[in-house]
C-alpha cells in the first residue's frame, strides 16, 4: 500500500434520506448541481458566456458522484489531452454539458469540472497558434529542404 | 532576430519552453481549483496570462533561513515552479541567479529602473534595524535600505513567510536584531502578506499567479493575507473537528485517543486560532498537513506565534476570536518611536511591542559596546 487512496474505505451516502438510484429518485446534492447546469445552459444559448462547475469542491459522496453521472449520461465525443499532465474530456448525454478531468505528470487528479461550453476551452486550437503555424508552414513551403516542401504539402 | 525574452508574451515564452497553450490551460484550471476560485477563472486566466508580457519579479531575501524559497522551489509538483518562472520574469533572486557580487548588484538596480512603478517585489525575511541595520546587510547596503530603494518602484509587495510579513522568529522576544515585517517599514505600496513558516507553496504561487493574472491585490484579510487563503481557519477545516465538538481529545501523543485520531486541542493544537489553508491544500502535493500526522497545529501563519508560550499548551478558549498579536500595522503604530528610522510613525503607545522594541533597542546598543 504506497498511497493514501489505497486504503480500503466504505462510503455512505452524504444524504441519509436519498432514496436509491434504482427508484429514479436524486439526492438533494445531485439536484442542486442539475438545477445550476440549467441555468448555465440557458445562459450559453443567451449570450454564449461558457460556465463551470468545480466537482472537488463540493462534498459528494461516491454514491452523489455515481447518480451525477447517471443522470448526465455519455455523449458522443472522447478526448484525451496530453500537455503537461492527462486531461480527460468526455460529453455528457446533455448537449453542451462536458466531464473534465485533469491529472498532474503523478498522475494524481488536480481538477474535476463540469463544463458548460460549446466546446471546452482546453480542445479547441488558439488564433494566435493557428497563425503561427500558418507561418511556419509557409516558411517551409517557400524554403523546403529536401523532402520537407512534398512532406508539409501534404500535411 | 529572435525577441529578447524580457519583450515575449507569456504565451511566446511558454511556447518557448516546449508548454503549450493547452498545458497551461491545465495549470491554471489547477491553480484556480486549489484557491477555491470560480472554476472558469482557470481558462480565463490562461488566456489573460498568454497574451501578457510577463511582469518583472524581484526577490530579495533579508534576514531570513531560505525554508519559504525552499518551500517554493520545492514544491511536489515540478511544473509548478517551472510554469511560474515561466510566468514571470524573475529579475532577481539572490538565491538562484547565476550572478554574483557586482553583476548581481548592476542587475538588480538595471531591472529596478527598466520596470519603474511595474514590478512586483517579494520579500523574503525580516528586516533588522539594530546597529543600523548591520545585522543585514549584502553588497555594503543594509537590508533596510535596500528595501526602501526597491519598494519604491515596485507596483506591490508580496511579503512571503512569516518573517517579512509579521517579523517571524527574528521578531520574537527579545528580538535582538530589531527586527521588523515589511509592513514596519515601508508604508506606501499596496502589500499581500504570505504567512507561513513556511507558507505552503501553492499558496505562494497562488498569490503571485493572481496577482499577475488580474493585475488587483486581491481581498485581504484584517493582516493582510489573501482571504482566499488565510479566510478561515485550522479549526474550521479540519478533518479532526467532529471529535472536537464530541468532546473527544487525545490527551498525550501516545494514548488511545491519539490512536484513535481524535482532537489535539489539548495537546497544544492552535488550529481554533490560525488562519491558514492547510488543512485543505495541505502538503507535500496535497498528502498531509500536520494535524493529519498527529501533531497539533503551531500557528505559524499568525503574527507573534513564537511569543504565544508553549506548542503544547492548550490554548485557553478565552483567546479564541481575539487578535492573538497586534497585525503588522498595527505593531508599528505600537512601535512608534521604535521605527523612526523607517516610514511610518503613529501614536506612541505602551503596548507590548514597544516595551519589547526597546529592550530590543537597549540589548542592541550593549551588544555594539561590547563589540567596539
Amino acid at each position: 500500500m504506497s498511497r493514501l487512496g489505497d486504503i480500503p474505505i466504505r462510503s455512505e451516502s452524504s444524504a441519509r434520506n436519498e432514496p436509491p438510484a434504482a427508484d429514479g429518485g436524486l439526492g438533494g446534492g445531485v439536484a442542486a448541481i442539475l438545477s445550476e447546469l440549467v441555468t448555465l445552459l440557458e445562459r450559453l444559448v443567451a449570450s454564449d458566456s461558457p460556465g463551470a462547475i468545480d466537482l472537488r469542491s463540493l462534498p459528494m459522496s461516491p454514491m452523489d458522484r455515481a447518480a451525477l453521472q447517471r443522470a448526465l449520461g455519455a455523449g458522443e465525443v472522447q478526448a484525451t489531452v496530453t500537455a503537461q499532465g492527462l486531461s480527460r474530456v468526455r460529453e455528457t448525454r446533455v448537449s453542451g454539458v462536458w466531464w473534465v478531468e485533469h491529472f498532474d505528470q503523478q498522475g494524481d487528479m488536480v481538477a474535476e469540472l463540469i463544463d458548460v461550453s460549446r466546446v471546452p476551452a482546453i480542445l479547441t486550437s488558439a488564433t494566435d497558434e493557428i497563425a503561427a503555424s500558418a507561418r511556419d508552414l509557409r516558411a517551409q513551403l517557400t524554403s523546403p529542404s529536401p523532402g520537407e516542401g512534398k512532406h508539409a504539402a501534404r500535411q | 532576430m529572435p525577441l529578447a525574452s524580457e519583450q515575449l508574451t507569456v504565451g511566446e515564452m511558454l511556447l518557448r519552453h516546449g508548454i503549450s497553450r493547452r498545458g497551461f490551460i491545465q495549470f491554471c484550471t489547477a491553480t484556480a481549483t486549489a484557491m477555491a476560485l470560480p472554476p472558469w477563472i482557470g481558462a480565463a486566466m490562461a488566456e489573460q496570462l498568454r497574451n501578457a508580457r510577463r511582469p518583472s519579479v524581484m526577490y530579495l531575501s533579508f534576514q531570513e533561513c531560505t525554508g519559504c524559497f525552499e518551500s517554493l522551489t520545492r514544491s511536489f509538483s515540478p511544473t509548478i515552479e517551472s510554469l511560474i518562472f515561466n510566468v514571470i520574469s524573475l529579475d532577481y533572486d539572490d538565491t538562484l541567479m547565476a550572478a554574483a557580487g557586482d553583476q548581481a548588484e548592476a542587475a538588480l538596480a538595471t531591472a529596478m529602473k527598466d520596470n519603474f512603478g511595474k514590478y512586483v517585489l517579494v520579500i523574503d525575511g525580516s528586516i533588522p534595524t539594530g546597529a543600523a541595520g548591520a545585522y543585514c546587510a549584502s553588497g555594503g547596503r543594509s537590508a533596510v535600505d535596500t528595501l526602501r530603494e526597491a519598494a519604491k518602484g515596485a507596483a506591490a509587495i508580496v511579503c512571503v513567510g512569516t518573517c517579512s510579513a509579521f517579523g517571524g522568529i527574528p521578531f520574537a522576544d527579545p528580538n535582538p536584531t530589531g527586527a521588523w515585517p515589511v509592513t514596519a517599514i515601508v508604508g506606501d505600496k499596496p502589500i499581500i502578506n504570505v504567512s507561513g513558516c513556511p507558507p505552503i507553496p501553492e499558496v505562494i504561487t497562488g498569490t503571485l499567479l493572481q496577482f499577475v493574472s488580474t493585475g488587483r491585490v486581491p481581498d485581504l484579510d484584517e493582516h493582510l493575507r489573501p482571504k482566499v487563503f488565510f479566510g478561515n481557519t485550522i479549526h474550521d477545516r479540519c478533518y479532526r473537528r467532529p471529535f472536537f465538538d464530541e468532546g473527544k481529545f487525545a490527551k498525550s501523543f501516545d494514548d488511545e485517543g491519539a490512536r484513535n485520531g481524535w482532537c489535539l486541542y489539548e495537546l497544544g493544537c492552535k488550529g481554533p486560532t490560525t488562519h491558514n489553508a492547510c488543512a485543505t491544500i495541505k502538503w507535500n502535493g496535497g498528502t498531509s498537513f500536520p494535524i493529519e500526522s498527529g501533531h497539533g497545529c503551531l500557528g505559524c501563519s499568525e503574527p507573534g506565534f513564537w511569543d504565544k508560550g508553549s506548542f503544547y499548551a492548550a490554548q485557553p478558549s478565552a483567546e479564541w476570536g481575539k487578535a492573538g498579536a497586534p497585525s503588522p500595522r498595527r505593531a508599528v503604530e505600537l512601535g512608534g518611536a521604535a521605527v523612526a528610522a523607517g516610514a511610518v510613525l503613529g501614536v506612541a503607545s505602551a503596548g507590548v511591542s514597544r516595551l519589547r522594541q526597546h529592550r530590543s533597542e537597549q540589548e542592541a546598543a550593549d551588544h555594539d559596546r561590547k563589540e567596539l
